[in-house]
């Protein structure tokens, strides 16, 4: 069911009576079916939010409509929402399939309910478990008969609150696609709250990156990744982060503050005026080693088994490079290096607005 | 010899062996990942080094010199901990100073050397502050330096950058090589972060259930893992692991699982046993039409890490396989057909995990 937060705000008293804005003017709409995750570091409003569409916490200003319905005065019990928490919230008397099929055997029967029970649980690798108890089990068992709880249930909306946290990485790979196609057969519509990109990129139809309360850009990963609308989200997002260098614009291209002498000519990119300061960005893995104008020293050279890190320095500035072979290039040696116009991507160096972007969108 | 030697070492908790002769060589300016999953004595190793925990059989050696007996004051090493552990009511100046100050060295050496260490973790500008006044990573590279200043000829570093947010420990990834050679210690790194164990060790040592596993350069441990339990540690996502019974084809052996029919170079003596195939996803492709040696497969869903795509598959005959390609993938909904690349194949012996495949030589590297 689509869900709509229009003007939504919270803001709460700080310790000294001040007010302390949570969430500001939020408008977000998420689509029937589809999969959002709210992103951002901790502190950037995303779990305010969150407890706002739960019915935790009042909202200061705005609306939150589901379904259909405003939910924003209705109780929790009455919003029609399935959430799985970080802190799990398990019933600790009841076993883990007993926490997972609560209240289901009402509407979908006994059968049906047992048989919804052990799907989600094998899909997330809980079978074994089901008939112990939360005080026994391992964060991470707990946190995924949390996550098995909420996707066993038939919810207009399934928030989802850091879900898979505490399982360790590689568990952790497998099960996002898992859920995501569970997700995906069932056509539920789903919010995803996280602080790791690399869990909002695997999951997410659309990307909401929010700080400081406010909503910073909301799109597909690809656009994100392509048309940042700022640095923030520029940064924020890729890993290793994009490299961003300081330079003041010069006819018809860029010059670096850290390679003064040699000019960067950036054909097909809409440039500000001569004389603006702005930050170039380029993603490590668009930076093409052994060929370009500029140069750097190879500081270091790491294959981490499906790629190669390599690391220059370039006067006072680090850049980051990643290759998707082994690259052959010896710590201390001087390398040149370059980027292609189309993955040049432009900001204003005082307020971080992105001015440009290059052509590349793969 | 230089730098550190283990022999045989074996720790005891009560009755419990929780290390069973251990042997590890470490040369100065090298680093040894320790790398494994909590539960296998990773601390214990470290600690056990220091001198914090008696070793019940074996030997520690320092610069030829053995020290088993020694109090960890008297072994000159070096720690610093995923906690940080520094003293709250201690400046990051005196904090970092303190062992030099516990070994009586005099002020003035004591003031150049906090400065050295300091100019080179980039902490100059908040000696002054106390630790509740600095950001992790600001603890982290101080407990770094006091773990430094000492020259120590052994360091022992337990999952520093644990603690650290994602982009300071990718920033301290980078940095740290270099560091470490240049502190010419004899290092070891404990981690639980496959990639960190391949970005940092010269050698990387697999501790499983208190034995080394396997120990090599990261490059060795990734292509060619003991066992299956190696390989299931490296790599993200995990590799492929398909039961199978090799068969008989002249010079190689003969693999069929989820529809794919590979070639496969290993002992003869694997043809019929119960083996597990091992594919990493970074191996497969994906294509969206029939060609030899590909199988049919559906894709279930597509979770795209970095610039590759992770892809979960169902094979036609009902495997789950996860394959990781770059580039585009056949449009939603469309047939694919999923091919593997057979001289990266890993067969194991599905009874002992052993890997029966014989190792790689060293890939070819692309300029």
């Amino acid at each position: 069911m689509s869900l709509a937060l229009a003007h939504l705000s919270k803001t709460y008293t700080g310790r000294h009576g001040t007010p302390v804005q949570a969430v500001q003017h939020l408008d977000l709409e998420v689509q029937d079916g589809e999969i959002v995750a709210l992103l951002g570091s901790s502190g950037c409003g995303k779990t305010s939010t969150l407890r706002m569409i739960a019915g935790f916490e009042r909202v200061t200003e705005g609306s939150i409509t589901l379904a259909g319905r405003r939910v924003d005065t209705l109780p929790p019990d009455k919003r029609r929402v399935a959430m799985a928490f970080e802190g799990y919230a398990l019933y600790p008397p009841l076993t883990v399939a007993e926490n997972i099929g609560f209240g289901l055997s009402r509407s979908l029967g006994r059968d049906a309910a047992a048989q919804r029970v052990q799907n989600v649980a094998d899909m997330l690798e809980i079978g074994p478990i089901l008939g112990r108890h939360p005080a026994g089990l391992s964060g991470g068992q707990q946190q995924r008969a949390s996550l098995a709880r909420a996707l066993a249930r038939d919810a207009d909306l399934h928030l989802l609150d850091e879900p898979m946290g505490q399982l360790e990485p590689q568990l952790r790979s497998v099960l996002r696609g898992r859920v995501k196609a569970a997700l995906k057969s069932r056509g539920l519509t789903s919010v995803l709250v996280t602080h790791d990109q690399t869990e909002a990129n695997a999951m997410a139809d659309r990307i909401a990156v929010m700080e400081g309360g406010v909503l910073q850009q909301y799109g597909a990963a690809a656009e994100l990744r392509d048309r940042p609308a700022n640095l923030y989200v520029a940064t924020f997002l890729g890993e290793p982060p994009m490299n961003a260098f300081s330079a003041t614009v010069q006819a018809g291209g860029l010059r670096l503050a850290d390679a003064p002498d040699t000019p960067l000519p950036l054909a097909g990119v809409p440039l500000p005026a001569a004389g603006d300061n702005v930050v170039l960005g380029v993603r490590p893995h668009r930076i093409r080693l052994g060929e370009g104008a500029l140069s750097g020293t190879v500081i270091s050279n790491q294959w981490l088994g499906d790629q190669a890190h390599v690391v220059l320095e370039m006067a006072d500035k680090i850049v980051v490079t990643v290759a998707h072979q082994r690259v052959a290039v010896r710590i201390g040696e001087r390398v040149p290096f370059g980027f292609a116009p189309a993955d040049a991507h432009i900001f204003d160096a005082a307020t971080g607005r992105a001015l440009a972007h290059g052509t590349r969108t793969a | 010899m230089t730098g550190l030697s283990l022999r045989n070492l074996h720790v005891k908790f009560g009755r419990h062996e929780v290390l069973r002769g251990i042997d590890i060589d470490v040369a100065p300016g090298q680093t040894l990942v320790l790398f494994g999953p909590s539960g296998g004595g990773k601390t214990v190793l470290l600690r056990s080094v220091a001198g914090l925990e008696p070793a019940a059989r074996g030997q520690v050696a320092i610069d030829g010199a053995d020290v088993t007996s020694r109090g960890p004051e008297a072994r000159g090493v070096g720690m610093a901990f995923q906690n940080f552990a520094l003293y709250p009511h201690m400046s990051a100046r005196d904090n970092i100073a303190s062992p030099l100050q516990a070994r009586g060295v005099g002020p003035a050496d004591v003031t150049a050397r906090v400065g050295a260490v300091a100019d080179l973790l980039r902490i100059g500008h908040v000696l002054g502050h106390m630790p509740k006044e600095l950001s992790n990573g600001q603890k982290q590279r101080t407990a770094l330096a006091r773990a430094l200043v000492g020259q120590p000829k052994v360091l022992l570093l337990d999952d520093p950058l644990r603690n650290v947010d994602a982009k300071l420990r990718y920033e301290m990834r980078l940095e740290l090589p270099r560091l470490l050679r240049s502190a010419a210690a004899a290092t070891i790194y404990v981690s639980q972060d496959y990639r960190e164990a391949m970005a940092l060790g010269d050698q990387v040592a697999i501790l499983l259930d208190g034995r080394i596993a396997q120990s090599g350069t990261p490059e060795e441990i990734y292509d060619s893992p003991a066992s299956v339990n190696v390989a299931k540690l490296f790599g993200d996502p995990p590799i492929n692991l398909l039961p199978c019974r090799p068969t008989d084809a002249g010079n190689a052996l003969h693999v069929a699982v989820a529809g794919l029919q590979l070639s496969v170079r290993a002992e003869r003596a694997a043809i019929g046993r119960a083996c597990l195939l091992g594919l990493r996803p970074e191996t497969m492709s994906i294509h969206a039409d029939a060609r030899p040696n590909a199988a049919r497969a559906q894709i279930l869903a597509t979770t795209p890490l970095h610039e590759r795509l992770v892809v979960l598959l169902r094979a036609a005959t009902g495997e789950e396989i996860v394959a990781s390609v770059l580039g585009a993938l056949p449009p939603a909904g469309a047939p694919v057909w999923l091919s593997a690349d057979a001289t990266h194949a890993l067969l194991f012996d599905a009874e002992t995990g052993e890997r029966i495949t014989a190792p790689r030589a060293p890939r070819e590297i692309a300029a």
